[in-house]
């Protein structure tokens, strides 16, 4: 009997939109998945495509940028510069061979418990369905 | 054709005038049917200048090489010129520099050489094997190569690299001076090979890079060559963060080839450069032409080819595309 695959997913959280609704869904005792794991940055343009990389060859199945909606940043235009680089690198995954469900991207605002609830939930689906990240992941840990 | 005395009294010329320092160009090389750069600093060494289809070096690669040291105080910079000359494909890397700021447009003088295709070594170590032409010369249609007191006639196809066989750019988009006539445009790039490789499923994808990234070496041929490449400190030479460590398993060498291919997308002017370098052979085209593909077709950009563009990932639209967020 084998266990059910249970995905570790790495989520990029913006200080101000999504992490505050990360934040409302735990005070509004909104139950999500346990799956990810926050990392709180003070905006979704601050994300390096680097960091999901390093990400993914440290061992996590799925990477999760969520930001505020566009045209709602704080810094006005950081998420615009971030959404065109998360569909090149999307895309970019894809072509290599990474399954396009791992890379995910969300826009959450600070009033949406439940829509972040929805969005983790549908993140962990389609990282199970991808299966356990092998493909990039540091198989010898000295070098 | 182009007429080589012409050239390289052009060349003197231009090397003999008091603001300029270096000439960039390509001289004949010493085996196989390459040129090999030469950066002439004295009007005596024009003379081994040479412009014909084994000139496929990007000469543009070089004018970001130099170190900017600081000045002794109480000595002016040196602020001379550098003259270069590029075919139609270098001088979109010279346009993708200047729209990156990478120098001012007036320290550079371009001389721009009208280019009807270059040839790839690979192809011709097939046709010829391991052999050092006495000439290689475009005849209309025709490839010329005079070999051991032989001439054999080519189609284009069989020989000229692939990068010439779609060429949309063959004459120089930016220059302070063409050295011949302009030529007619024959190409035209549908990304047919991006295509073919998107019928793949992401399993043999992956089957087909993991093969291909396991027999990287980590050299960094690809990122040296790389007109584009040409930060200060590389981001994988880094070693506080390390985002890539120096192993060659196949972790870091993806890795490493999804961050080159990611730092060139919106700026890969598709000088084929890198795949040319390649000493294990790796299509690195492939992830780069997948890049260009998307650029063009999502944001619809094209690097290297307007001076007054702004680099594709600095500025945004609000209408871009965002059809894979939730």
């Amino acid at each position: 009997m084998s266990e059910e695959f249970e995905p570790n997913i790495v989520a990029f959280l913006c200080n101000w939109c999504s992490y505050a609704g990360a934040d409302l869904a735990g005070t509004s005792r909104t139950q999500y998945l346990p799956n990810i794991k926050i990392i709180r940055v003070m905006c979704s343009g601050r994300v390096n495509p680097l960091f999901l990389l390093n990400a993914l060859q440290q061992g996590a199945d799925g990477v999760l940028i969520s930001g505020c909606h566009p045209g709602d940043c704080h810094y006005l235009e950081g998420n615009f510069y971030a959404r065109r680089r998360f569909m090149l690198m999307h895309k970019l995954l894809e072509h290599v061979g990474v399954d396009p469900g791992r890379v995910n991207m969300s826009w959450v605002s600070a009033s949406e418990g439940v829509k972040f609830k929805d969005v983790i939930e549908e993140v962990v689906t389609s990282v199970k369905e991808a299966g356990p990240m092998d493909q990039f992941r540091r198989r010898q840990l000295n070098w | 054709m182009v007429d080589l005395k012409e050239l390289q009294d052009k060349a003197k010329e231009v090397i003999s005038r008091d603001d300029v320092r270096r000439l960039i160009g390509w001289q004949r090389g010493t085996y196989g049917f390459e040129s090999a750069p030469i950066v002439v600093t004295d009007a005596s060494d024009a003379d081994k200048l040479i412009f014909d289809p084994t000139c496929v070096q990007n000469p543009a690669s070089f004018i970001t090489l130099e170190e900017k040291r600081p000045v002794p105080r109480g000595q002016e910079p040196d602020t001379r010129k550098v003259a270069v000359m590029v075919k139609g494909c270098d001088s979109r890397a010279i346009v993708q520099q200047l729209v990156e700021k990478a120098y001012p447009r007036e320290n550079v003088i371009v001389m721009g050489m009208p280019c009807r295709g270059v040839i790839d070594r690979r192809k011709a170590a097939a046709l010829f094997g391991d052999v050092t032409p006495d000439e290689v010369k475009l005849d209309g249609d025709k490839v010329v190569v005079s070999l051991n007191s032989e001439t054999k006639e080519l189609a284009r196809g069989d020989i000229l690299a692939d990068k010439c066989m779609r060429c949309r750019y063959p004459n120089p988009l930016v220059s302070d001076e063409l050295m011949t006539e302009e030529v007619e445009k024959w190409g035209a790039d549908e990304f047919a090979d991006v295509d073919e490789f998107e019928k793949m499923s992401p399993a043999d994808k992956w089957k087909f890079w993991e093969e291909q990234f396991s027999k990287c070496i980590r050299c960094y041929s690809c990122r040296n060559v790389c007109p584009m490449c040409y930060c200060v400190e590389c981001v994988v030479a880094k070693l506080k963060p390390q985002w890539t460590r120096r192993s060659t398993d196949i972790s870091e060498n993806a890795a490493y080839h999804v961050q080159r291919a990611w730092h060139l997308s919106g700026r890969c002017i598709e000088c084929m450069e890198c795949q040319r370098v390649c000493p294990v052979d790796i299509p690195i085209m492939t992830l780069n032409r997948k890049m260009t593909r998307d650029v063009k077709e999502m944001f619809d950009y094209e690097p290297g080819v307007d001076v007054e563009a702004e680099p594709l990932l600095a500025c945004y639209n609000p209408q871009d595309p965002e059809d894979y967020i939730m």
